[in-house]
C-alpha cells in the first residue's frame, strides 16, 4: 500500500492548503471519521457536508481524489494553453478545445466533491510542447495514457462506491482520449489486449521528471491564477 | 448467510437490484455533453445506492456477465477479418481487436474454469461483410461493453476490480479508435455512463446477434 506521502504530487502545497482548511473547521468531532495517520480529511469533509462526506469518507479516499485532481490540473492546463496559443489548427482545432473542456470538468467535479480539502492548482511550465502541433500530439498520448494508467492503478483502493463509480466513468473517458491522441499521431490506438496501471510513485517520477510543475500553489485564495509558460 | 437476493443481480429475468440509480446519479453528477452542475456534481444527491456486496460467488456471476459480451465481441470481429471484406483503417482495427478479445475471453474462461458459461451461438447477419454495418455494430458492441463493465465495478471484489479495470480500458481504447476512424467524435462526454445488468442484456438483445444460450 502506497503511504500518504507518497501520494504528494511534485511541489504540491498540499499540507498548506489542508491546514488553511482546517482553521475554518468547527469544533464538530466526527471522530468516527477521522483516521489516526492523518491531520483530519475526514474532518474537513464532514464539516463542509460535502458529498463525499455522506459515506464516511475515508482519508484515502480524499489523498487519492487529490492524486487524481492534479492529474487533471495538469492535462487541463495543457490543453488550455494549448488552445490559447493556437497552436493547433484546422481539423485538428477542436481537439485542445473539446479534451481541454472535458479535462477542466473533471477539475471541477473532483474539487466540488472535495470541498475544502482539494489541492490547490499548482504552476506549469509545458516549456513549448503546447506550441507546435507535433509536439502537442505526442504529449496528449503520453498524458492520456499516464492519467488513464494512474486510475487503473488506484481504482481498488478506492472505498467509497459512489466515488469508485465516478472514477471508473472518468477512467475509460481518459483511455478513449488515448486512443485518440495516438490515432492522430499516427500510432496504435490499442497497443495490448490489456492495460496495466501505474502506481503512484512512478506516475510522480514521470510528471516530475517533464519538469512541468514548477511552483508550490499560492496559499491565498487566488480563483485562477495566471499559466505560466 | 449473504442476502441471496443481492445475488441475483444477474438473473435471467434481467432483474437488477440496483435499479438504474448508479446510472442516474452519475448521469446527473457529472458532464452530459458539455455542461457541469454546479458544486459537489461528482456525487450529487447521492443516493442510497444498493450496491450488491462484494463476494467471490458474486465476481463470478459478473464475469460470466462480461464472458458473454466478450465471446460476442471475439466471435464479430473474428468473423469479420475472415470473410476479407474489411480494408484500410477498418482493416487494420479488425485485425488487431480480435487478438484483445480473444485474449479477454480466454482470461475469464481461465478465472472462472469450469463455471464458464459456454459460448452461445450467433448470427452476425451483413455486420461482418459490408463495412458501414461493421463499424456501426462495432461501435455499438464497444459502447455495450465499456457501460457494462463501468456498472458493475463497485460490485466487484478489488482482486477482480484491478483486473476488470485493464479490460475495460482497452475496450475504450477501442471505441475512441473505431469512432475515430467512422468519423465521429471519439469521446464525446466527460464521463461514461454505467448500465445496468438489465440494461446491458436489452441492448444485447436488441442486437439480435445472440441465437441460442
Amino acid at each position: 500500500m502506497q503511504s500518504m506521502s507518497d501520494l504528494t504530487l511534485g511541489d504540491l502545497d498540499r499540507e498548506g492548503a489542508i491546514r488553511e482548511a482546517v482553521e475554518l473547521v468547527s469544533g464538530d468531532t466526527r471522530a468516527a471519521f477521522l483516521s489516526k495517520a492523518v491531520v483530519g480529511g475526514g474532518a474537513l469533509l464532514a464539516a463542509f457536508a460535502a458529498p463525499v462526506a455522506a459515506e464516511a469518507a475515508a482519508t484515502s479516499d480524499v489523498a487519492i481524489l487529490n492524486y487524481a485532481l492534479t492529474l487533471e490540473y495538469l492535462q487541463a492546463a495543457f490543453y488550455t494553453e494549448t488552445e490559447r496559443l493556437d497552436a493547433v489548427r484546422g481539423k485538428l482545432a477542436r481537439v485542445p478545445r473539446q479534451l481541454g473542456a472535458v479535462e477542466r470538468a473533471h477539475v471541477d467535479a473532483i474539487k466540488a466533491a472535495l470541498g475544502g480539502a482539494a489541492v490547490k492548482r499548482p504552476a506549469f511550465n509545458f516549456r513549448g510542447v503546447t506550441e507546435s502541433q507535433s509536439k502537442f500530439l505526442k504529449t496528449a498520448v503520453a498524458f492520456e495514457d499516464l492519467a488513464a494508467a494512474a486510475y487503473k492503478a488506484q481504482a481498488a483502493r478506492i472505498k467509497s462506491p459512489a466515488l469508485l463509480a465516478a472514477a471508473i466513468s472518468i477512467h475509460s473517458v481518459e483511455a478513449r482520449h488515448a486512443a485518440w491522441m495516438r490515432f492522430l499521431a499516427g500510432v496504435t490506438p490499442a497497443a495490448a489486449a490489456f492495460d496495466e496501471g501505474k502506481p503512484v510513485s512512478e506516475v510522480r517520477a514521470i510528471v516530475a521528471s517533464t519538469h512541468f510543475i514548477v511552483a508550490r500553489p499560492k496559499k491565498s485564495a487566488k480563483k485562477r491564477p495566471k499559466y505560466t509558460g | 448467510m449473504p442476502d441471496d437476493r443481492r445475488l441475483e443481480v444477474f438473473s435471467s429475468s434481467g432483474a437488477d437490484c440496483r435499479g438504474s440509480s448508479r446510472a442516474e446519479f452519475v448521469a446527473r453528477a457529472v458532464l452530459a455533453g458539455g455542461t457541469l452542475a454546479a458544486g459537489g456534481a461528482l456525487v450529487a444527491s447521492l443516493p442510497r445506492l444498493a450496491v450488491s456486496a462484494p463476494s467471490p460467488a458474486q465476481d463470478q456471476k459478473i464475469l460470466n456477465f462480461a464472458l458473454q459480451l466478450e465471446y460476442i465481441e471475439a466471435a464479430f470481429y473474428g468473423e469479420a477479418f475472415a470473410k476479407g471484406k474489411l480494408s484500410g483503417d477498418l482493416l487494420e482495427f479488425v485485425s488487431t481487436v480480435r487478438g484483445h478479445e480473444r485474449a479477454h475471453v480466454a482470461l475469464l474462461k481461465k478465472v472462472l474454469g469450469r463455471n464458464a458459461r459456454k459460448q452461445p451461438k450467433f448470427d452476425f447477419g451483413e455486420t461482418t461483410s459490408v463495412p458501414k454495418k461493421f463499424t456501426a455494430a462495432a461501435i455499438a458492441l464497444e459502447e455495450t461493453v465499456i457501460a457494462a463493465y463501468n456498472g458493475q465495478a463497485a460490485n466487484l471484489t478489488k482482486e477482480t476490480l484491478a483486473e476488470a479495470a485493464k479490460i475495460v480500458s482497452v475496450e475504450a481504447r477501442h471505441a475512441g479508435w473505431i469512432r475515430a476512424i467512422a468519423g465521429r467524435n471519439p469521446a464525446p462526454d466527460a464521463t461514461d455512463q454505467p448500465k445496468t445488468a438489465a440494461e446491458i442484456q436489452a441492448d444485447v438483445n436488441r442486437t439480435g446477434f445472440v441465437r441460442s444460450s
